[in-house]
């Protein structure tokens, strides 16, 4: 696969990866005889640039983590804190605006918007960013070059394998130079081969734009690519 | 989100289920179709009934007489008079610099003789046997016949006298009544002809009696009466027997000879409901009027209830189209839950998603109301054309369906759209409330 540097997206991206930083963090599902305590006290650190692999069970919190982290919902108790921005004190459009500012998701199912081309997920990624109409197609084109897809642009995910949507969804994630890169099962859907692939790309543009990876994954051979590892047991997080 | 943005993702969103899409289109059209349809209809039959009641001419006509009004009741639709006033050209002026008057045209009556000369086809025989008519007195009617829309008359047959004409005449049914002609084959009356005379008293101590003879053609038919005679001619026919009766010196009935240069005025409001003013200002100036105001008002009201009737059942058919539109944007709003999810994930405010789904029900409701506005139309034309027939076979005056109601199609569109938009509202308030934490997978 040709590489390529990625071109220029105003607005400019910070420089280096987002820390994360949590402390004492609960969270509960449903009330009554149907409460589940998901999580129960969790402290983590990840620091600005590192490659962090979440393993657990399954219904351990993971995704649950992983969406507190990436803004998708607020901490209801406990201490959660990117880049020294205190998560729980956004919501609504702010915290619309930190997502799009500073987290780049990758999903098990690829999140892809069906009806559009995989050069238009990416141009709707651009101009959720911000970035002005006549830069996107070009922006979009290196991104599906940057991910070996470029002859793909025009295919929708219906017509694209599950690699391929998953690196499409890899470059949308890029697509606004986020500084916290999120992937929850990105290799769950794929086979061995395409897995390889897809971590081997989110290792090197996870290395080219110095961000921070978190990896949530039940895989223990994907765990085991990621320099620091952590395990979540029973609402808590034990370092590997 | 860009509205661009916004739009493309509605389009591509309903051409993922063409046929859910088709359906619900269909539903606003036929919705929006029924509703312009039935309230074009009505307005059409409006017109119709309002026309009738004018009896052919403009329902807003108000005849003037050359007396003054009863004061005791100036509103009465019958006319209702005074002493006699002239109505001269001073008055005319007066009254066509009211407000809200369109027309004024003057009416000259005098007194004939009328000779119905034979042969007359479709008379039937009297009692004795004689298919002969009689001789007998009437009034001939002047008017200025250059503008026949201001003049409150239905042509059955025929046509009107030639504006200037001094040998056609048009008859009304009263005169084919009194021929026994049948008054639904009003055609047999045309081209024959009838001797009038009009008579002139010659004071002095011996009264002498002449007539001033003309032999007129019958070119038309007509329903009503414009003054309190049946026979209708161009103004300068009965100026002529005008000057002719004042020439003797003496009124033919022993009277006093007129003076007033007009018998009456057909004046024109300039829509219905200004008919009470124009005739309120007309009583003010001195002259007594008539005009069937309480009797137009009172249908008026009642053609308002079924405008209102109509109306409402193509609103309730566009209603429950419209309440489809929600329907498939709720269904839309589950299939659709993760993909929500995943554009809050990637940085989609809540107002996006809104726009993102009301921008489908839009697309819908506009396409609806725009094929639903050309199928209420195209009903339209063929209703009217089928009725239209239909009254022309009865020898009946037909309907105009020269006008194209654009305005009323606009609205159907606009309704749709706007109905469309109030239906799309909870469930766009519902992708837009879904929480972005539906992106990912359970836990």
């Amino acid at each position: 696969m040709e590489r390529r540097a990625l071109p220029p997206c105003p607005p400019a991206p910070s420089p280096g990866g987002a820390s994360v930083r949590i402390r004492g963090l609960e969270h509960e599902y449903g009330s009554g005889a149907r409460r589940v305590h998901v999580l129960r006290g969790v402290d983590l650190d990840v620091e600005g640039g590192g490659h962090l692999a979440l393993t657990g069970r399954s219904g351990a919190g993971k995704s649950t983590l992983l969406a507190l982290v990436g803004g998708l919902e607020r901490p209801q108790q406990g201490e959660l804190r990117v880049d020294g921005e205190d998560l729980s004190l956004l919501r609504g459009d702010a915290l619309s605006g930190y997502r799009r500012r500073t987290v780049g998701f990758v999903f098990q199912h690829f999140g892809l918007v069906q009806v559009l081309t995989a050069r238009e997920n990416l141009e709707l990624a651009l101009s959720l960013a911000g970035v002005p109409r006549a830069a996107r197609a070009a922006r979009a084109d290196a991104l599906l070059a940057e991910v070996g897809l470029e002859g793909r642009a025009g295919h929708r995910p219906g017509e694209l394998s599950g690699g391929e949507q998953q690196r499409v969804a890899i470059a949308r994630a890029l697509a606004h130079r986020p500084r916290l890169l999120l992937a929850d099962e990105p290799t769950g859907n794929l086979d061995e081969e395409a897995s390889a692939m897809v971590l081997e790309l989110l290792e090197r543009l996870r290395a080219e734009s110095g961000c921070t990876l978190v990896v949530v994954t039940h895989n223990p051979a994907v765990a085991a690519r990621a320099p620091r590892r952590a395990r979540l047991d029973d609402g808590m997080v034990r370092i590997a | 989100m860009s509205h661009r943005d916004a739009l493309m993702l509605a389009v591509r969103s309903l051409l993922r289920r063409p046929l859910r899409t088709a359906l619900t289109v269909v539903a606003v059209t036929l919705g929006s179709g029924l509703l312009v349809a039935l309230t074009a209809i009505a307005g059409t039959a409006d017109s119709r009934i309002i026309n009738e009641l004018g009896r052919g001419g403009p329902a807003s006509a108000i005849k003037v007489v050359a007396a003054e009004p009863d004061r005791s009741a100036p509103d009465s639709d019958v006319l209702r008079t005074g002493r006699p006033r002239d109505l001269d050209e001073a008055a005319v002026r007066a009254i066509r610099r009211a407000p809200d008057v369109t027309s004024v045209e003057g009416v000259l009556q005098t007194p004939v003789e009328v000779i119905p000369l034979p042969p007359i086809r479709g008379m039937r025989a009297d009692a004795k046997g004689s298919d002969r008519p009689t001789p007998f007195e009437d009034n001939l009617v002047g008017a200025d016949l250059s503008r026949p829309r201001d003049l409150p008359v239905t042509i059955l047959a025929g046509r009107l006298p030639a504006t200037h004409s001094l040998t056609e005449v048009a008859v009304t049914t009263g005169y084919l009544d009194r021929l026994t002609i049948d008054i639904d084959h009003p055609q047999a009356a045309l081209g024959t002809e009838i001797e009038f005379g009009a008579p002139q008293i010659e004071s002095g101590s011996v009264v002498h009696m002449r007539g001033r003879w003309f032999r007129a053609r019958v070119v038309g038919v007509v329903a009503q009466q414009v003054g309190d005679g049946d026979f209708l001619v161009p103004l300068d026919q009965t100026r002529q027997a005008r000057s002719w009766e004042i020439a003797g010196g003496a009124d033919p009935d022993g009277g006093r000879l007129p003076t007033s240069p007009y018998s009456g005025l057909i004046v024109v409001a300039s829509n219905l409901d200004q008919v009470h003013t124009v005739r309120a200002s007309i009583t003010v100036l001195g002259y007594a009027t008539s005009a069937p105001e309480h009797l137009v008002a009172s249908v008026l009201k009642y053609l308002h209830v079924v405008d209102i009737v109509l109306g409402g059942i193509g609103t309730i058919a566009l209603v429950i189209a419209v309440l489809g539109i929600a329907n498939a944007l709720l269904a839309a709003v589950r299939e659709r839950h993760r993909e929500i999810g995943v554009l809050k994930a990637i940085g989609a405010r809540d107002r996006d998603v809104l726009r993102w789904f009301e921008l489908e029900a839009v697309l819908v409701g506009a396409a609806g109301g725009v094929l639903g506005a050309a199928l209420g139309l195209a009903v339209t034309a063929i209703v009217g054309a089928v009725v239209d027939g239909y009254l022309v076979a009865e020898g009946l005056d037909g309907i105009d369906l020269g006008t194209i109601p654009w305005g009323l199609a606009l609205l159907g569109v606009l309704g749709s759209v706007a109905l469309s938009v109030l239906a799309g509202t909870l469930p766009a308030l519902r992708a837009a409330r879904l929480p972005a934490r539906d992106a990912v997978g359970s836990l």
